[in-house]
């Protein structure tokens, strides 16, 4: 509803959003600074601290590397998510 | 490798150094004083080019890095069987809120792989003989039972160990096993047995560790240890002993559950903790949220704890009940204090912090008692409130904030290294040279000089470290070795050929991961020539396979796959480097921290991860390139900038170091600011030792000293500046100290100027050196004037030890005369709590004010009233005068906005200039080759600002040893033909890196980059790439990970 009360239709969006498979799991990409994010993801090792294996990381000098054309390749090839940390 | 350069005990004469005559002299005061007239004379090319660091904190490592950086040998050794000191118990320090040991593992990796640096854990020294430039030092190293040549940090024997004892590291919060590792990220990553709960040590039963040990790293037939060291110089940062609250039973602590210390709780904030970093009552492991701190535990006490001020409690409180209330908003936190002394730059915004934006909630009331509720265990705290009504509180938990106090063995270390103390335990040194002990030679830093922060202990560190090399700086390079390595093999043109070796890790990774199909997948990956597994392959014998597979199976790149590359990258780095192979032509794969370790429960799955992990890193690997790393050459000089003691003592540093040294003042004299001061609050004579230092330097050879000028202009970077003053003087140089200085603010409150009775402090010292107080004289002091309050809203730190200088002076001197001093808080820190308890028992009156009822000043006849709105007493109190001191606080100097657009430099809101990292690089600037001292850093007394100038001598003569600066491989590698000079990148860099060329277009400086790849991401046309992080290689990794299509 807009201020003037009136209804907008919701926009269909032109694809149809495919189902998803019950054992579905995201495919996630992180970009991790050196310094802090990877550290981290080593100490959640250190301490045995348990997570879903479905993200992987990659390591980057500075989360300030991190480009456009990364997250744009990834999502074109299909991850479902991309996780930025530093 | 620890041991590999010990002397035995027994086989020291065939080792005696060069020059040494092996003459033995007694560790003694007297017989050193007199040897040392000649040995500075004698033996100056003869000392030792190594130095003994006795304690690993943070203190310590900086004084090891700072000195193994500049070429000398150093010995470090802790008692503790890692490194790290009580930095590393901390959970966050502020005001970043960074995690600390984010930033103290770092520092500690570089100490254990520098090259120049021996690491000695469970060590300690007995004996001390010698004198400086020379000393032997007797070492006692206690059994380790863990070869740490052979453990690789995997754990797998703790897990074993049936022997559980109270974990010391976190205080006892929780249970650790006989067979353990200090803290998850311990330097040396091995393990330890504690003798004391070994089954099979005191038992004779067990061994399951030893069962269990795929690295056959247990050795029970371990012995400790008696070896010699042949020194030039020794630093003490043996650190610190925090106070036992259970001396003070009506506080409860150790009888009643819920009452901890402040190091407990730094221990349960951190996620590293006994509870994951999710604050739990000790007695129902419930999540508090009615939290009180009592400040001054243990400090300011002379009756059953210490007389001094600990320094740090304030800060400490107001971090910790920030971060409480980060972790959960729904705590309520109260700080019961005596007196804020947030005396330190910017320490007044962050209590403000705690105040205004996290409402913690600050109670000026000493706590006589903690009461327990039986049934919930909650606690009760009675206190007076501001209006003088008693207030009972019911708090879920309460914290002590403990202080500081001399390690129990601090007298004993006294008598090993032969120092005089003072009368409470603590090195004893001047004022006047805040890191030299009694004993010449032998330098001191951090706590055991005095309660302090961690950016003081630093600075102490570095200073410490700067004395050394002023000793020893005819011997430096005398005692390190250089690795000679083979010539590199130039792979560029040849097709990729990786090698990727999987690592079980024993069953760290192996237990969880298949690493066999790891490595079968990864055989079958494009560019990999062979793939196999090793049980241990950083073990030495896991090194000489891959050396041996790059020979035999012609490799070009390396990929291993085992733990993390933050700690493990180096060593692989160097071994196929040794077997000729570029550096950088090397990835290692993590699937061990972020993979077996984490996904223990599911080994399909982690299997698969891992094969992902790899086959990313191949596809990188497979692009790797070699990389060749430039180096430039360094101008062995100095610039100084400031003329006052902190430009002096820089100044006279650098030379006695060997450097040439141009030191620039505006004024035509040297002294600065020190120029009006005649004695500090301890009564040293400022005036003599002005006298004395500007003697030094007008006799010193190395010293030019231009005055009058200024700089005009500075080009280049690190290494390779070049300056011109306003007189047209040109010199080249290799460093900058910024030094200067500050100004002292003129007020304008108080009616000053209208009267010669209202004086300054510094007006009253001069007039106290005059004229003699007579037994009529009234004075009334105020503090913080034009200090924290708009616009200079800041502590100016030097006030109140002004005002107890002043106010003890004229009651030495005329007991009947009346002193009186009006304070927000009296900030006496540390020791100098000593001389506010001195001036308080010579009689003079404190009485408090706040900021929003400020004295006021009546004129009357020759003398004022003063009026205060009495809280101690009830209403409004009036005091006459006949002299009104104020106690005027430090600006910047005026001209720092103009040095700061100069040198690209930033200063904080109050003017003041920003150090690289407010806690461990306190005298560096972001941009290399820029140091930073004195009043223009922060307000700081005499003894701090030597002791910061002697860091930033110390820290540029690091530098400015070296012959030439090798650019580290890591940086971004600018493409001029591609560039088009649009500037992105010179806007964006913090680093300075790219500049403006003589043709008008962009050019890159690698020596000033850290390869962040900050220009990188924002370049439109690509023309910067990150060496080892290039576009190419980080697109690779993304489409492995999406799969082959």
């Amino acid at each position: 509803m807009t201020a003037d009360g009136e209804k907008i239709e919701e926009r269909q969006s032109p694809e149809k959003p495919c189902e998803i498979p019950p054992d579905w799991k995201a495919n996630i990409i992180a970009f991790a600074c050196h310094y802090c994010a990877f550290a981290a993801a080593d100490l959640a090792g250190v301490m045995r601290l348990s997570y879903l294996p479905n993200s992987k990381v990659i390591r980057l000098p500075c989360t300030g590397k991190l480009d456009h054309i990364y997250v744009l390749r990834a999502f074109e090839r299909g991850i479902d998510g991309v996780f930025v940390a530093g | 490798m620890f041991y590999s350069d010990y002397v035995p005990y027994n086989s020291l004469a065939g080792r005696v150094h060069n020059g040494g005559s092996g003459e033995t002299v007694r560790a003694g005061l007297k017989e050193d004083l007199v040897l040392t007239e000649q040995s500075h004379k004698q033996d100056a090319g003869n000392r030792i080019g190594s130095v003994l660091v006795v304690g690993a904190g943070i203190g310590g490592m900086q004084a090891a890095l700072d000195l193994a950086g500049s070429g000398f040998m150093v010995h470090l050794i802790n008692d503790e069987p890692s490194i790290g000191g009580t930095m590393s118990r901390l959970d966050k320090t502020f005001p970043t809120g960074d995690c600390a040991m984010c930033m103290i593992s770092p520092r500690m990796v570089e100490s254990s792989r520098h090259p120049n640096i021996r690491m000695h854990t469970l060590a300690r020294a007995t004996k001390v003989e010698g004198r400086e430039g020379n000393f032997t030092v007797t070492i006692t190293e206690k059994a380790r039972y863990v070869d740490a040549e052979r453990c690789t940090g995997c754990g797998a024997c703790e897990a074993e160990c049936p022997s559980r004892v109270a974990n010391i590291f976190n205080l006892g919060l929780d249970r650790r096993k006989a067979i353990y590792a200090l803290f998850p990220q311990a330097v040396p990553n091995t393990r330890a047995i504690d003798a004391e709960h070994c089954l099979f040590l005191t038992r004779g039963v067990c061994r399951k560790c030893e069962k269990v040990c795929d690295a056959n790293a247990i050795n029970f037939d371990d012995s400790d240890k008696e070896y010699e060291l042949k020194v030039g110089s020794i630093i003490l940062t043996p650190g610190l002993k925090t106070y036992d609250p259970a001396i003070r039973q009506e506080l409860g602590y150790g009888r009643l559950q819920n009452v901890v210390t402040s190091l407990q709780f730094e221990r349960l904030l951190s996620a590293s903790g006994p509870c994951g970093g999710v604050v739990a009552r000790p007695s129902d492991g419930g999540h508090p949220k009615r939290l009180a701190w009592i400040q001054c535990v243990g400090s300011r006490n002379a009756h059953n704890a210490n007389p001094w001020c600990s320094s740090v409690c304030c800060m400490y409180a107001a971090k910790q009940s920030i971060i409480a209330k980060e972790h959960d908003p729904e705590v309520d936190a109260t700080v019961f204090y005596m007196e804020l002394r947030a005396f330190g730059k910017d320490f007044d915004k962050y209590i403000d912090k705690a105040k205004f934006d996290s409402g913690v909630k600050y109670r000026r009331a000493m706590i006589s008692e903690i009461i327990e509720v039986p049934e919930t265990k909650n606690l009760l705290i009675h206190s007076v409130d501001e209006e003088g009504r008693l207030v009972n509180e019911e708090f879920d938990m309460v914290i002590l904030s403990i202080g500081f106090e001399p390690r129990p063995d601090a007298l004993e270390l006294a008598q090993i290294f032969g120092i005089a103390t003072d009368q409470y335990g603590f090195a004893q040194t001047s004022k006047l040279a805040p890191v030299a002990t009694s004993r010449p030679g032998i330098y001191v830093a951090g706590t055991y000089q005095g309660p302090k922060d961690i950016p003081e202990t630093v600075i102490q560190g570095s200073g410490s470290a700067a004395q050394a090399m002023a000793l020893l700086g005819g011997s430096r390079g005398s005692e390190i070795e250089e690795t000679v390595l083979p010539a590199e093999r130039d792979i560029v043109g040849e097709e990729p050929r990786v090698g990727v070796i999987v690592c079980h890790c024993g069953v760290n990774i192996a237990g969880t991961v298949d690493v066999a199909k790891v490595a079968e997948v990864a055989s079958h990956q494009p560019g990999v020539t062979h793939a196999e597994t090793i049980i241990y392959a950083c073990a030495p014998d896991g090194q000489q396979k891959i050396r041996d597979l790059i020979r035999e199976k012609g490799l070009n790149r390396v990929v291993v796959a085992s733990c993390t590359p933050r700690t493990h990258a180096p060593l692989f780095q160097d071994t196929i480097r040794e077997e000729g192979l570029n550096r950088f032509l090397f990835e290692l794969a993590d699937i061990r921290e972020q993979c077996s370790w984490c996904h223990m429960n599911d080994k399909e799955k982690a299997t698969a991860k891992a094969i992902e992990i790899v086959n990313m890193n191949v596809a990188k690997t497979r692009l790797l390139e070699q990389v060749t790393s430039n180096a430039v050459g360094v101008t062995h000089a100095a610039l100084v900038i400031g003329g006052g003691i902190a430009g002096m003592t820089a100044s006279l540093s650098l030379a006695e170091q060997g450097y040439d040294v141009h030191l620039v003042e505006r004024q035509n004299t040297l002294g600065g600011l020190l120029s009006q001061v005649r004695r500090n609050l301890e009564g040293d004579d400022v005036q003599a030792y002005l006298v004395d230092v500007r003697n030094k330097i007008a006799q010193n050879e190395r010293i030019a000293v231009h005055l009058g000028v200024s700089v005009d202009n500075t080009e280049g970077f690190v290494g390779n500046f070049n300056t011109r003053l306003t007189d047209g003087t040109v010199f080249s140089h290799g460093a900058i100290v910024l030094a200067s200085g500050g100004t002292e603010y003129a007020p304008t409150e108080y009616g000053y100027g209208s009267s010669p009775g209202i004086m300054t402090q510094r007006e009253l010292e001069s007039w106290l050196a005059a004229s003699e107080p007579k037994v009529s004289d009234r004075f009334v002091m105020i503090q913080c004037v034009g200090s924290r309050e708009e616009p200079a809203n800041y502590c100016s730190r030097i006030c109140c030890q002004d005002a107890l200088k002043n106010s003890i002076a004229i009651k030495e001197r005329q007991p009947e005369a009346q002193v009186v001093v009006l304070y927000r808080d009296l900030r006496a820190y540390g020791l100098k709590e000593d001389y506010y308890r001195q001036a308080r028992d010579l009689g003079v009156l404190f009485f408090l004010y706040v900021p929003e009822r400020k004295p006021e000043i009546i004129v009357d006849g020759n003398g004022f009233k003063v009026r205060i709105d009495g809280r101690v007493l009830g209403g409004e109190m009036e005091i006459d005068a006949d002299y009104l001191i104020l106690s005027t606080g430090l600006r910047p100097q005026e001209d720092a906005q103009q040095l700061s657009q100069t040198y690209k430099l930033t200063r904080n809101g109050d003017g003041y200039f920003m150090e690289a990292h407010v806690k461990l690089r306190p005298v560096d600037f972001p941009s290399e080759g820029l140091f930073l001292a004195g009043l223009a850093h922060a307000p700081k007394n005499l003894e701090e600002t030597i002791s910061q100038s002697l860091a930033a001598a110390g820290r540029a003569g690091t530098l400015l040893s070296r012959d030439n600066l090798t650019v580290s491989g890591i940086i971004a590698k600018h493409d001029r033909d591609i560039c088009m000079s649009c500037l992105a990148c010179f806007r964006a860099c913090p680093f300075g890196s790219p500049f403006i060329d003589e043709d008008g277009r962009v050019s890159h400086n690698e020596v000033k980059c850290t390869g962040c790849g900050i220009c990188a991401g924002i370049c439109p046309a690509k023309a910067f790439q990150v060496n080892c992080f290039r576009d190419n290689q980080i697109l690779a990794m993304i489409d492995s990970v999406t799969g082959a299509d």
